[in-house]
């Protein structure tokens, strides 16, 4: 070979490493063992390691972060199949743990990483080592994680009755069908409550809306108070209730409105200097494999609820299913 | 519809050839990776439109699929290998492919990419050695784990009218193991891919 085309040679091998170098990804080279072969400046300037400190490093003893038997499954195929094998930042945030580097505008306490392996081959065929590619996807990482956070409050605030923080009607209305068709399978005791404030529109009427809204929260309230985690309460109208007591029998259902409506009872609401007492109406009807749709247990705890009120308010009723 | 979408008899019978090929050696790849039998099924290699790829695969399974995808480019042909998973084969998948972390939401995630890497490498690399030329691929992307495939479908803005399709349905021996490949090759790459088999059929 030439002088000449030698220092060809040398140049281009130069121009090479200097983009090995300089391009802003991270290049990590390894041998059959592990043994790190290169370590380009990415690598360098994030892990604060300079090459000649790791070159010949094993690379699990020089980085305890990456699991070993999860790495060795993931490089097997690749000597197998010579294909390139990826992780990415949604099943591992990192495969190297960097620190966040700005100060000002980096929102992630460490740098998010997607990675490729990819098999790289002797002159004879045979593939001797593993490149690996690591690219920081930081911001896009933080941008899906935000939105995500985002949708999950909206869907949240979507379902929600802003007054009272209870589900709002038709959250409500799905969580009923829901139960309802695992009920028509499983056949389980199950029991709805509606309930209604007594003479509402006179507390509007007497005392104002602003009034009338607080009465609304209080009695939410109680609601929430009495019921456990597994009841779904929502505001059904304006100042109407619904309760949903799954594995519930008619009987503790009878028990807790019998509880809500002698709490409420003997509440007083104060709302600036007026006092408001107030009472509620109950009806209750538990899961029958005579009912048809959702729409029609509803209506039969509303038949109930209109028997309380025909007796006198300020009482729990009771629907009676019959066999047919 | 142009005319390089139209495929006549001799490239459709080549095509047939090199994915059987390719099918054969993925299939001894395969059964050496993960000390398992591929039982191997004839690929189709057909002329579908978005709506024809949409019926196709939602016969597979009404409910419960896992598709994930992959893309891949190299010596002017592209496209994306689709890979359809039941949901039902979770803890086999896990015993086939040595997995052991744990199956939550984030292990059930990394195995279906895990899983769609070597599936779709092993049949593409074998058809690009045949056709000569090499693919990239870029990381697997879970398209809608538990969600059902006609929303899948849907919600995808769909830019062409045909394209080529190759099915392949792997099944792995005493493992409740089955998916659908479906290795679909952009409009654009018909010409190069079609120069490519004349010159494999002369």
């Amino acid at each position: 070979m030439s002088e000449l085309s030698n220092n060809e040679m040398m140049n281009d091998f130069r121009w090479i490493m200097d983009v090995v170098q300089n391009v802003d990804v991270g290049l990590v080279l390894l041998d059959k063992d592990y043994n790190i072969k290169l370590w380009n400046s990415f690598m360098q300037n994030h892990s604060a390691l300079y090459a000649e400190e790791i070159i010949g490093k094993n690379l699990f003893e020089s980085f305890p972060e990456i699991d070993e038997k999860w790495f060795n499954r993931k490089v097997e195929s690749i000597y197998l199949l010579k294909n390139s094998a990826f992780t990415t930042w949604e099943q591992r945030p990192y495969l190297f743990k960097f620190d966040n580097y700005r100060p000002i505008t980096g929102r992630a306490e460490f740098m998010y990483q997607n990675s490729t392996f990819i098999p790289i081959q002797d002159l004879t065929g045979e593939i001797s080592s593993i490149c690996l590619i690591v690219y920081d996807v930081t911001e896009q990482a933080i941008n899906n994680l935000e939105l995500e956070a985002a949708n999950n409050k909206l869907e949240i605030i979507s379902q929600t009755d802003g007054l009272t923080g209870l589900f709002n009607r038709s959250a409500w209305e799905d969580q009923l069908e829901k139960e309802f068709d695992r009920l028509q399978r499983y056949k389980e005791d199950c029991s709805l409550i509606i309930f209604d404030i007594d003479h509402f529109k006179k507390v509007n009427d007497n005392h104002g809306h602003p009034a009338g809204d607080e009465v609304i929260k209080k009695a939410a309230e109680i609601t929430q108070k009495c019921i456990r985690k597994t009841d779904i309460a929502g505001r059904y109208g304006g100042e109407e209730y619904v309760v949903l007591l799954p594995h519930t029998n008619v009987d503790c259902a009878e028990i807790l409105a019998e509880r809500i409506r002698k709490k409420i009872e003997g509440l007083t609401v104060q709302y600036e200097d007026i006092m408001i007492n107030f009472t509620v109406s109950f009806g209750v009807s538990s899961y029958h494999d005579s009912l048809k749709s959702a729409t029609a247990w509803i209506d039969s705890a509303d038949k109930a609820l209109y028997e309380s009120k025909e007796n006198g308010r300020n009482r729990v009723s009771i629907f009676q299913h019959t066999n047919t | 519809m142009a005319q390089s979408s139209v495929l006549n008899e001799d490239q459709r019978d080549c095509l047939q050839e090199i994915s059987n090929v390719a099918m054969g050696q993925a299939g001894d790849h395969l059964a050496r990776l993960l000390d398992a039998f591929v039982i191997l099924s004839i690929p189709h290699v057909n002329i579908l439109t978005p709506t024809e790829i949409a019926m196709a695969v939602q016969t597979i399974d009404e409910h419960n699929v896992s598709g994930i995808c992959q893309g891949f480019i190299g010596g002017g042909i592209a496209g994306e290998a689709m890979l359809l998973f039941n949901d039902t084969s979770f803890v086999d998948l896990a015993k086939l492919m040595k997995f052991e972390e744990e199956l939550n939401e984030v292990g059930e995630r990394e195995l279906l990419i895990d899983s769609t890497n070597i599936l779709v490498g092993a049949l593409l690399r074998g058809i690009a050695e045949q056709l000569d030329i090499e693919f990239s691929f870029g990381p697997p992307a879970i398209m809608g784990q538990h969600q059902e495939l006609g929303k899948l479908l849907m919600s995808n803005n769909v830019r062409w009218d045909h394209t080529l399709v190759i099915e392949v349905n792997y099944q792995i021996e005493d493992y409740d193991v089955q998916c659908d490949l479906l290795v679909v090759i952009t409009e654009s790459s018909l010409p190069r891919l079609f120069g490519k088999l004349e010159y494999l059929l002369d």
